[in-house]
Order: C-alpha cells, then sequence, then structure tokens
C-alpha cells in the first residue's frame, strides 16, 4: 500500500513539476511577445547596456565627491596650521611687546612678525580659494545624476507600460494606473555632459592640455 | 581699465556660477552678473553692457551654442568675446565651439591659473589687456 501511494505522490510531484515548466514557458513567451508587441526589445538591449554605463556614472560620483572632501579636509588642514601658526606668533609678540616696546620694535621683532603674517594670509588665502575649486564636484556630479535619473525613468516607464500591456484580461486586482511620467527623457543627448571615462576614447580631450593642443593644431 | 571690464557668467549651476565669479574677483574682475541660461544671458546683454562672456554649454533652455550661435548673429553683440567653460570633453564640440566664433574653450574641472590665463590672453588679443 505504502508502495503505491509513494508512487502516485512522485507522479502528482513530476505533474506538478511539470505545469510549473510550462507556466514559466508560457511566461516567458509572453514577456518575449510582449516585449515585441511594444517594440521594447531594442530597449532592454539598450539597459543591458546602460546599467553598466549607470554604474560607472555612480562611481563617477563617488570617486569626485571623496576626492572633493580629501581636498576641502586637507586645505582646512593646511589652513588650520596657518591659522594657529598667527595666533602663537601674536600672543608671543604681544607677550614681548608688553615687557618691552622700544625692543621689540628695535630688534625688528614687529616688524618680522609683520612679514610673516602677511606670508601667512597668503597660505590662507590658497586654501581657501582650494576649498572653492572643490565645490566644482556639484556641477560634475549634478550633470551626471540628471542623466542616471533619466536612465531609472526611462526603465521604469517601459516596466509600467510593459505592466499595464501584460495584465490579465479580468484581473483579480485592478491593475495600478500608470504613473504620470513627468520626467524628460532625451534618449539620444546631443550634448554627453562630462566624460565619465575618457582612457581609451579618442574621441574626447584628457584635460586642458589636449584643448590647447586641438585648437592650435586648427589654427585658433 | 581692464579691471573695469564687465563680464557675464552663464551656467545653470549656481555653485559654478559664485565659482567662476569668485575667481574672476581674484584675478582682478570684480564686475559681473550671472544668468542661469542662454535665454536669461540673451536677455541681460540685449539690455545692458558687457565686455566678455563666461558660458557653460549643457544648460537647459538655451545651450550654450545656441547662445554663442544668437550673439555672434546680433550686430550689436558679435564683437563680444565668448569663453566656454564646460564639461563637454567631445573634439568635435571644441572643435565646433571654435567655428562658430567661441574666443576660448576650458574643460571643467579647471585650475584658478587655467582661467586667468584665458582671460588674460583674449583680452590681450582684444587690446583690452
Amino acid at each position: 500500500m505504502s508502495t503505491g501511494a509513494s508512487s502516485s505522490s512522485g507522479v502528482a510531484a513530476a505533474d506538478l513539476s511539470q505545469d510549473v515548466h510550462q507556466r514559466i514557458g508560457a511566461l516567458t513567451r509572453q514577456l518575449h511577445d510582449s516585449l515585441n508587441g511594444l517594440g521594447l526589445t531594442d530597449k532592454v538591449k539598450n539597459w543591458a547596456g546602460e546599467i553598466p554605463d549607470a554604474k560607472s556614472r555612480l562611481s563617477y560620483i563617488a570617486r569626485l565627491t571623496g576626492e572633493a572632501a580629501e581636498k576641502v579636509l586637507n586645505s582646512v588642514d593646511q589652513a588650520k596650521s596657518q591659522h594657529d601658526y598667527i595666533a602663537a606668533e601674536t600672543r608671543r609678540i604681544g607677550a614681548l611687546i608688553v615687557k618691552d616696546p622700544v625692543a621689540a620694535v628695535a630688534k625688528g621683532h614687529v616688524m618680522n612678525f609683520i612679514t610673516d603674517v602677511e606670508e601667512a594670509t597668503k597660505h590662507i588665502d590658497k586654501s581657501l580659494t582650494d576649498i572653492m575649486m572643490a565645490q566644482d564636484f556639484h556641477d560634475l556630479t549634478g550633470q551626471v545624476i540628471s542623466k542616471v535619473v533619466n536612465l531609472a525613468a526611462s526603465i521604469e516607464q517601459q516596466l509600467v507600460q510593459l505592466l499595464i500591456f501584460t495584465a490579465p484580461a479580468e484581473p483579480v486586482n485592478k491593475p495600478v494606473e500608470a504613473p504620470a511620467t513627468t520626467f524628460v527623457v532625451h534618449e539620444h543627448p546631443v550634448l554627453q555632459g562630462p566624460v565619465v571615462n575618457p582612457e581609451g576614447n579618442p574621441d574626447v580631450v584628457k584635460g586642458q592640455s589636449e584643448v590647447d593642443d586641438l585648437l592650435a593644431s586648427l589654427g585658433f | 581699465m581692464a579691471n573695469e571690464l564687465k563680464f557675464l557668467v552663464v551656467d545653470d549651476f549656481s555653485t559654478m556660477r559664485r565659482i567662476v565669479r569668485n575667481l574672476l574677483k581674484e584675478i582682478g574682475y570684480s564686475e559681473a552678473d550671472e544668468a542661469e541660461d542662454g535665454v536669461v544671458a540673451l536677455n541681460k546683454l540685449r539690455n545692458a553692457t558687457f565686455d566678455f562672456v563666461v558660458s557653460d554649454i549643457n544648460m537647459p533652455n538655451m545651450n550654450g551654442f545656441q547662445l554663442l550661435n544668437e550673439i555672434k548673429k546680433d550686430d550689436k553683440l558679435k564683437h563680444l568675446p565668448v569663453l566656454m567653460v564646460t564639461a563637454e570633453a567631445r573634439k568635435e564640440d571644441i572643435v565646433m565651439a571654435a567655428q562658430q566664433g567661441a574666443a576660448g574653450y576650458i574643460v571643467k574641472p579647471f585650475t584658478k591659473a587655467t582661467l586667468e590665463d584665458k582671460v588674460n590672453l583674449i583680452l590681450s588679443k582684444l587690446g583690452l589687456k
């Protein structure tokens, strides 16, 4: 008896497996037909290429923001060290003046102090300029983020379209309506924005010196 | 005299406009106004006097190439030097900018020294420095 029971449960399991297999096959066929019907096959192929591109764009953002933070912290360290120096020298020269004002001037302590402070302020000014320049990452990463957002919006839009198209004729649950897309998707932007991977790309310049060389070669 | 020249800085990122304005001030040009795209820039150029335009390329509404084109076909504005400061690093964009009459081209990220060199070079060529 037990042999017959296990045999029939084995047949049922095989039937179930076959059924699942057929359902997956049917779903795959439906997905394939839907993609073709919607003209999305090429878009899906493009996503495959664009997703790694989005990954390298995000890595670019991480690199740029990391470098900017590093630059700012280094410049702050340098400025603080100059600032500490000025503060210490001010205290020292103040004590000398209180002790013997004539000697402080006559021995050149005051004049040396003025020269040193002037030099230190130049260094601080340079550090402040470097901190300001480090903020250019906002512009460059902003452009790259915008491209990644457009890609995500494009994929979302196509997936929602696909969902609507493949929804059962009489669904148990009403399908969620596609949200109104507010993104402007530029599929073929004329302008490329920052170059994320310039290495090995002969169509782009890698720095200002290459821009100057190119323009000079054209007589500009 | 050169220090009284008035600059128009055009970029859709306010951070970059501030950076360029501050740099111009540091290199001796404190007279500067800003515009966030080509449309606003063109409006300002037609309603006030400027001596130099520093413009981004990739901007909404009217990009830097379109702005350059509008400036160069306007008899009252075509004398203005336009220095492109942009992240667009394709050689064809650089060549196109030069062919359309840009006075110079700087790729971002750039340094204070690069901006100073280019601005002074352009002004020297025009006899304004």
